[in-house]
C-alpha cells in the first residue's frame, strides 16, 4: 500500500462505504428534521409519573414519514394522556441481535420498565433479554416468537397488524379510481411482512375487477436499506410502472415511497400514489398532496400507545396482539378531498364485509 | 554556425552554464555547458543515463540545479516549477504523452491554460490559427482517443505552443513513430524553426539527429563532452563520443574460458504485444568461465535478450537450453533456482523492494533456496547473516541490515545486488549495465568481483553501454542492432571505433 | 536509527492520529449543534461490564474481517468484496450444518470448512476474472457483492423456512453449537466460543506473513511487483492465491455468531461487517496487531452508540463519522510520519558513510 495512487483510492473507497452504510438516517426533507427536533422534545421535557417507555427503532428511525413516525406519534400521545417518561434509541446499519440485545439493557438500565422494539428486527433479541428482567414489559411491532418452543412469555407482546385488510382497502380504492385498469405495488423487500401487503391490496383490486393489471416491484430481496431507505429507487421503480400504464401505485416501502410522491408529480394529473402506515397525505409536500390518494394507516401509534397504556394500567398484554379492521388497528384515510364520495362509500361497504367476515382476505401470495 | 540575430549582437536563447546536479550517491550532471541559438534545432545525445533527463528535468523547472546558471535571451533565470519555465517560453514534449483520451482536443489544449484564451470561440480560433500556420492538420473539436500516435504528438506540441513557448523541448520524439510519422515530425519541426522557434531535441538515434539538427551535443556521463555541427560527424563518431574512445582499464586477465556450455540459445524470437519482432533469430553459447559482452545502442533488444534468458518474456520461437537441460518453457523462479543470478537493468524497478530492510532484499530473488528460506519456510536469522556477510565483503556502505533499501545510495544498492547475485554459486549471471551509475571505486570493485567469479568457473552474460567494460570483461563480444545479433569481435583487438560502426550499423569498412 | 527513537516514531503516528481525529470529531458535533463535552463524557466513560464481553465479541467479528480485507491488500489487490464472501459462506455453512450430515463436533468442524470454501469459491471469481480478462478486482468483487446479496436472499426463500416475519434455514443441532466462554463471571452475556477463531485466524495471518516464502512472496508483489516479477514471483498465481485467502477468511466471519448465538442463517443477519472490515484494515496497516487495535476500537465505537443516544440523545451516525475521521486520519498521518522516518533513515546513512570516510581518512 505504498502506492500513493492506490493508496488514495483505498482511502476513498473504503471512506465511502463506511459512510454509505450509515448516511441513511434523517438527512431527508424539512418535514422529516422538523420530526426529529419534536422527537427530541417530547422525550426531553417528558418528566410524569407514568410508564417510562424506552423505544428501540430500527435502521433509519424517525423521519421516514411513515411507520417509524407513526410509532413516535404513539409514544407522543403516551407522554401526553398518560404521563409517561421517555427515551429513544436508533440503530446503526450494520448489526446483530446481539447489538439489539445491548440497546435494550442499556435502556433498562436507564431505568425504563416499558421497552418497545419498532420492527420485528427486535424479536430474537427481546426473548433473549426479556426471561432477565420479569418486570420490565416488552413490546415488538410486527414482532414474533422466535423460540424453538413457542412458549409465550408473560412479558412480552407480539403487536401485529393486519395489513392485508387495510391493504385491500386501497387496493380496492385503487381498482375504483384507475381509468387505464392498470394498477401498481411496491414493496420494500421480499419478506413476508410486505408480502401481506401485496396480497391484501392484490385481493382488494380483484375484487372490484379481475381484469385489472397489477404491476409489482420489489426494491429489495432481503437487504432494508436498499428496501426502506431508497426513494431514488422508489422513484425509478414508480417512474417505470407509470410509463408502463399503470396510474394509480401503492407503496409498503418505508422511506423509499418519498420517491414515489417525486414520480407522481412528474408522471401529473390523472396519476395517483397511496401511502402507508400514517396518512401521508398530511406530511407529504404540498405540490405533492393533491396525488396523494388516500393511505393504508398501520395505526402503530395506536399500537404503542395502547401497550404503555395496558401496562400503566396494571394490564399488559401479552403474547400476539393483532389489531385489524375490526380492532380498528389498521383503516384507509380519507383526508384528500379528491378522493370521491361513491369511492369511499364502496370501500367502506368492502371494510364492514371484512370486518363481519364476509371477505377473507389472504394474508400470503 | 548560424547566427541568427539580434542586431546587438547574437544571444543564445538558452544557456546553460557549469550545471551540476547530485542525488544520494550518484552525481547526474556535472560541468555541463550548452549554448542553445535561437531558431536552431539543437540535439541533445547521450546514452541511457548520460544524464539529458536530468538536465531538460532541470531546464523545465522540474528540478533545481545544485551549481551553476540558466539564462534565457540573455537573462538569468531560476525555475522552481515548471511553471516559471513556461513563463520564460519554455515547453516541453514529453515521450509518454500527457493527454486525456476521452477529451477533445480542443479541451486538451485548453486543459490547465485557460486563461489564455479562454475555453470558448477565442480558445478554438488560436488553436486553428496554430494548427494552420505550422501545417499541423488536427480538427479541434475531435476525441483524442480517436488520434493516431503522430497527431497526438502533434496535439502536444500544439498545447506547447498554445502556452506561448519559443524554446520547445522534445523528449525522443521519434521512439514511439513509424518512419512515415518521423518524416512527418521532421517538416513539422523545420516549419517551426522556420517561424522562429527553438527547439531542442532529444534522442540517441544518430541518423535522425544528423538529419534534423542544426548542432550536436553529446552528454556521456553526466556532463557535456563536445558540441559540433553535423555536417562535420558520421554516426560513429557520434557513438564514439557517447560511449568514449579512451583505451579499456579493465584488464581481463587470463582466459579461463572451458569446454563446457553453460548457456546455450538457438533461434531466439521475442514479441512484444502487437506481434512486433523484437529478437529475431538470435544463436549465442556460454561457456563455464566465459564472459560474453553484448554491445549495442538502446533499444535494440538487450533487454528483450535479457528478460528473455531470465524468463521474463516467453520466447515466440527458438529455446534456451542451461547446462545443457531445455528450459525454454520455464519460469523465471525455476531458472533463478536452477543457478541464474541476474543484475537488472533498473535496479530500483527490478532489483530491490526499496522500502524492505536490506535483510528482505537479501531474500528477493533468492526465497527457493538458503540460506533466505527452509522450505516453505523462511529463515531470517540466515538471511540477516548473510545480508551482513554482503554488506561486509561488497563494502556496502550502511548503518546495518535494518536500514532500508530506499535510503542507500545508488552505488551501494547496486553493490549489494552484485554481490546478492553472487551468493549461492549461481553457474550463469546475466548483468545488465552492472556499473552504471555507479561511482570510480565500487565499479572497479564490481568488475574484480565479476572477474573473480569467471575464474572460478561463472558464465556471464554481460550487457552494457560501457565500451571500457565491455573490451575488459569480456572473452567474446557481440553486437545487437535491430534485434539481431551480429558480428562477433575478440576483445583483445577490437577498436572502439569498429564497434561504434556496428552498433550503429554504419559501413563496416573499418574493421579489420 | 536506535531503538529508543523507533519505538518513539512508532507510537507518535497513533497518538497524532487519534489527537487528529478528536479534534476532528469535536468540531463536527460543534458543527451540528450538539455538546461536545457530553458527547466525550459518554464516548470515554467506562462501559459497564458486561458491555466488555460484546465488545470483544464484536471485535473479533471485525478483527476476522478486517484480516481478510488486509491480506489482498498487503499485495495491491482491493478484495471489496468481503461482505458478498461472507454473506455467501455463513449461508453455505448455515446450510451444511443444518443437514447434520455428520455427527456433533465433526459437523461443526466441517460447516465451517465448507464456509471457508464458499467464501474462497465467491472470491476466486473475482481472482479469475482479473488473471484471464483483466477485470479490476475493485469492480468485479463490488458486482459480485450485489449478485451474492441477492442470490443468497433467494435462496433462503427456496431452502429455508418461515419463522415469523423471516426466514431461516434449519437449525443447526444442538451438538453442534459451540458452547460460550463465560468471560466475566456471573454475567449473563458470554464470549462466542468461535471467537477464539480470531486469535487462530491471526497467529495464522502473521505466521503466514512473516515467516513464509508465500508471505514474502506477497508483501513483495504488495511492494513492487516488477522486482516480484524479476525475483520469480509469478503474479497471476499469487493474485489468485491471495483472494481465495481473502475469502476463505472471510468465511470466518460469519462462524462465530452462527455457531455461538443465532444457529441458523436468517434474513436479519448482521449487514456491513465485510465493509468495516475494510477500514479496520485500513486503521490497522494490514498488520496483524494493528488491525487487533483497529477492530477493539471499532467495537468500542459501535458499542458506545446506545449510550450515547439514549443519555446525550446525540444521534449515532455520530460515530460512524467518528470512525471515518479516525481512519481518514491515522492513513494521513501514518503517511507523513513514513516520510520524515525516510527522511531520517537517509540522513543517517550519510552520516554513518561520513563517519567511515573520516575514519579511513585517518588510518590513511
Amino acid at each position: 500500500m505504498r502506492n500513493p495512487a492506490r493508496l488514495a483510492a483505498g482511502v476513498v473507497a473504503s471512506a465511502a462505504l463506511v459512510l454509505s452504510g450509515c448516511a441513511s438516517g434523517g438527512d431527508d426533507t424539512s418535514a422529516s428534521d422538523e420530526e426529529t427536533a419534536a422527537s427530541e422534545d417530547v422525550c426531553e421535557s417528558a418528566d410524569g409519573d407514568g410508564p417510562a417507555i424506552g423505544l428501540a427503532y430500527d435502521v433509519g428511525g424517525v423521519g421516514d414519514q411513515s411507520f417509524n413516525d407513526s410509532a413516535y406519534a404513539g409514544l407522543s400521545r403516551a407522554v401526553e394522556e398518560l404521563d409517561a417518561t421517555c427515551a429513544q434509541a436508533a440503530a446503526q446499519a450494520g448489526e446483530n441481535d446481539a447489538d439489539r440485545e445491548e440497546r435494550l439493557r442499556t435502556l433498562i438500565d436507564g431505568g425504563y420498565d416499558t421497552i418497545i422494539g419498532v420492527g420485528f428486527v427486535y424479536s430474537v433479541a427481546v426473548y433473549n433479554v426479556a426471561p432477565d428482567f420479569p418486570e420490565v414489559y416488552f413490546g415488538i411491532i410486527d414482532g414474533f416468537n422466535p423460540t424453538e418452543s413457542q412458549k409465550d412469555l408473560p412479558n412480552v407482546a407480539n403487536i401485529g397488524f393486519a395489513a392485508n385488510e387495510g391493504s385491500f382497502l386501497v387496493g380496492a380504492a385503487a381498482a375504483l379510481t384507475t381509468e387505464s385498469d392498470n394498477v401498481g405495488f411496491i414493496g420494500g423487500t421480499n419478506t413476508p411482512l410486505i408480502q401481506a401487503f401485496e396480497a391484501g391490496f392484490n385481493a382488494g383490486v380483484e375484487e372490484v375487477d379481475p381484469q385489472i393489471e397489477i404491476q409489482s416491484q420489489y426494491l429489495s430481496q432481503d437487504d432494508p436499506v436498499k428496501g426502506f431507505e431508497n426513494p431514488a429507487g422508489g422513484e425509478t421503480a414508480a417512474t417505470g410502472m407509470y410509463e408502463n400504464g399503470a396510474d394509480v401505485i401503492y407503496h409498503a416501502a418505508g422511506k423509499s415511497g418519498l420517491g414515489l410522491f417525486d414520480a407522481v408529480v412528474q408522471a401529473g394529473e390523472g396519476n395517483w400514489a397511496i401511502g402507508v402506515d400514517s396518512d401521508q397525505y398530511l406530511t407529504a409536500d404540498p405540490d405533492q398532496q393533491p396525488y396523494i390518494l388516500t393511505s393504508m394507516l398501520k395505526r402503530v401509534d395506536t399500537g404503542v400507545f395502547e401497550f404503555a397504556q395496558g401496562v400503566a394500567e396494571g394490564n399488559p398484554p401479552s403474547g400476539y396482539v393483532t389489531y385489524d379492521l375490526a380492532s380498528g388497528g389498521v383503516d384507509y384515510s380519507t383526508s384528500n378531498d379528491a378522493l370521491p364520495t361513491e369511492v369511499i362509500e364502496q370501500v367502506d361497504q368492502f371494510k364492514q364485509q371484512i370486518i363481519d367476515d364476509e371477505i377473507e382476505v389472504p394474508s400470503e401470495l | 554556425m548560424t547566427e541568427p540575430g539580434a542586431s546587438d549582437g547574437p544571444v543564445p536563447a538558452v544557456q546553460l552554464a557549469g550545471i551540476a546536479k547530485r542525488f544520494p550517491g550518484v552525481v547526474a550532471n556535472h560541468d555541463v555547458d550548452v549554448e542553445i541559438w535561437p531558431g536552431t534545432v539543437h540535439a541533445l545525445v547521450g546514452e541511457n543515463g548520460a544524464g539529458k533527463s536530468t538536465l531538460m528535468k532541470i531546464l523545465y523547472g522540474v528540478q533545481k540545479p545544485d551549481e551553476g546558471m540558466i539564462t534565457v535571451d540573455g537573462g538569468a533565470v531560476t525555475f522552481s516549477s515548471p511553471g516559471d519555465a513556461i513563463a520564460c517560453g519554455i515547453g516541453m514534449v514529453f515521450q509518454h504523452f500527457q493527454l486525456a483520451d476521452n477529451l477533445t482536443v480542443l479541451e486538451n489544449v485548453v486543459l490547465g491554460a485557460e486563461r489564455r484564451h479562454g475555453i470558448g470561440a477565442g480558445a478554438r480560433r488560436e488553436i486553428m490559427r496554430i494548427s494552420q500556420v505550422y501545417g499541423f492538420d488536427l480538427d479541434a473539436d475531435e476525441l483524442v482517443e480517436t488520434l493516431g500516435v503522430g497527431e497526438r504528438q502533434r496535439v502536444e506540441i500544439l498545447k506547447v505552443l498554445y502556452r506561448g513557448a519559443r524554446i520547445i523541448i522534445l523528449d525522443e520524439p521519434t521512439a514511439v513513430l513509424v518512419p512515415q510519422e518521423v518524416d512527418a515530425l521532421f517538416a513539422n519541426l523545420r516549419e517551426l524553426k522556420r517561424e522562429g522557434h527553438t527547439l531542442v531535441f532529444i534522442s540517441h538515434k544518430l541518423d535522425e539527429v544528423l538529419a534534423i539538427a542544426d548542432e550536436i551535443t553529446v552528454l556521456r556521463r553526466g556532463t557535456t563532452v563536445a558540441t559540433v555541427p553535423p555536417a562535420d560527424v558520421t554516426p560513429h563518431d557520434l557513438a564514439e563520443l557517447m560511449v568514449g574512445a579512451e583505451l579499456p582499464s579493465p584488464s581481463r586477465g587470463d582466459s579461463t574460458v572451458t569446454d563446457r556450455t553453460v548457456l546455450e540459445v538457438r533461434g531466439l524470437r521475442v514479441e512484444g504485444p502487437s506481434g512486433r519482432v523484437l529478437l529475431d533469430d538470435v544463436d549465442l553459447v556460454i561457456r563455464a568461465g566465459e564472459v560474453l559482452g553484448i554491445a549495442g545502442v538502446e533499444g535494440n533488444g538487450q533487454t528483450e535478450l535479457v528478460e528473455a534468458v531470465i524468463g521474463m518474456r516467453p520466447a515466440a520461437a527458438g529455446s534456451v537450453a542451461l547446462g545443457g537441460t531445455d528450459v525454454t518453457r520455464w519460469g523465471t523462479r525455476e531458472r533463478r533456482a536452477a543457478g541464474v543470478g541476474y543484475i537488472p537493468e533498473d535496479r530500483q524497478r527490478h532489483g530491490l523492494l526499496l522500502g524492505f530492510p536490506l535483510w528482505e532484499n537479501r531474500m528477493l530473488g533468492h526465497q527457493t533456496r538458503p540460506p533466505s528460506a527452509n522450505g516453505v519456510w523462511l529463515d531470517p536469522a540466515g538471511a540477516r547473516a548473510d545480508a551482513a556477510r554482503i554488506v561486509e565483503s561488497y563494502d556496502v556502505r550502511t548503518p546495518g541490515v535494518d536500514t532500508s533499501a530506499r535510503s542507500l545510495s545508488g552505488g551501494n544498492q547496486q553493490k549489494f545486488i552484485v554481490g546478492r547475485e553472487m551468493s549461492g554459486d549461481p553457474m550463469l549471471l546475466v548483468a545488465a549495465h552492472p556499473t552504471r551509475g555507479v561511482d570510480v571505486g565500487a565499479q572497479a570493485a564490481i568488475w574484480d568481483h565479476i572477474r573473480e567469479a569467471r575464474r572460478r568457473g561463472l558464465a556471464v552474460l554481460l550487457v552494457s553501454a560501457d565500451l571500457d567494460e565491455l573490451i575488459g570483461l569480456s572473452d567474446t563480444i557481440r553486437v545487437v542492432l535491430r534485434g539481431r545479433l551480429g558480428d562477433e569481435f575478440d576483445p583483445q583487438d577490437v577498436q572502439p571505433q569498429q564497434l561504434g560502426s556496428a552498433m550503429t550499423g554504419a559501413a563496416a569498412d573499418t574493421r579489420g | 536509527m536506535s531503538l529508543a527513537r523507533r519505538v518513539l516514531l512508532g507510537a507518535t503516528a497513533p497518538v497524532l492520529a487519534f489527537a487528529v481525529a478528536a479534534l476532528v470529531t469535536t468540531v463536527v458535533i460543534v458543527g451540528a449543534g450538539a455538546s461536545p463535552g457530553e458527547f466525550w463524557q459518554v464516548l470515554l466513560s467506562a462501559p459497564e461490564a458486561r458491555y466488555y464481553v460484546s465488545i470483544v465479541n464484536s471485535a473479533a467479528v471485525l478483527y476476522l474481517s478486517g484480516l481478510a480485507a488486509a491480506i489482498g491488500f498487503r499485495m495491491n489487490l482491493f478484495n471489496i468484496g468481503v461482505e458478498g464472501q461472507y454473506r455467501v459462506a455463513t449461508f453455505a455453512g448455515a446450510v451444511f450444518a443444518g443437514w447434520a450430515v455428520l455427527p456433533g463436533p465433526l459437523n461443526t468442524v466441517a460447516a465451517i470448512l465448507v464456509a471457508m470454501a464458499a467464501g474462497a469459491a465467491w472470491a476466486g471469481i473475482a481472482a479469475l476474472l482479473r488473471v484471464t480478462r483483466g477485470v479490476s478486482e475493485v469492480i468485479s468483487t463490488i458486482m459480485l457483492n450485489a449478485i451474492a446479496l441477492s442470490l443468497v436472499a433467494y435462496l433462503l426463500q427456496k431452502v429455508g423456512s418461515r419463522e415469523g416475519q423471516t426466514y431461516v434455514t434449519d437449525a443447526i443441532p444442538r451438538s453442534a453449537w459451540v458452547p460460550s466462554i463465560p468471560l466475566i463471571p456471573g454475567e449473563i452475556s458470554q464470549v462466542y466460543g468461535l471467537a477464539l477463531l480470531a486469535l487462530v485466524a491471526g497467529v495464522g495471518f502473521s505466521v503466514l506473513l512473516r515467516r513464509s516464502r508465500f508471505g514474502f512472496d506477497l508483501r513483495a508483489t504488495g511492494e513492487s511487483e516488477s522486482a516480484a516479477v524479476a525475483s520469480g514471483v509469478d503474479v497471476k498465481r499469487m493474485v489468485v492465491w491471495a483472494m481465495l485467502l481473502s475469502g476463505a477468511l472471510a468465511g470466518l466471519i460469519g462462524m462465530p455468531e452462527l455457531f455461538g448465538a443465532s444457529h441458523a442463517y436468517g434474513s436479519t443477519i448482521q449487514t456491513g461487517i465485510g465493509f468495516t472490515g475494510i477500514a479496520v484494515a485500513l486503521l490497522g496497516r494490514n498488520n496483524a496487531w494493528g488491525i487487533a487495535f483497529a477492530a477493539m476500537v471499532f467495537a468500542y465505537l459501535n458499542q458506545q452508540a446506545s449510550p450515547l443516544s439514549i443519555e446525550a440523545d446525540i444521534s449515532t451516525e455520530i460515530i460512524a463519522v467518528t470512525q471515518g475521521v479516525v481512519v481518514l486520519s491515522v492513513v494521513i498521518v501514518y503517511e507523513v510520519v513514513r516520510r520524515y522516518r525516510v527522511r531520517l533513515e537517509q540522513t543517517e546513512v550519510a552520516r554513518a558513510l561520513r563517519q567511515q570516510r573520516k575514519e579511513q581518512g585517518v588510518a590513511a
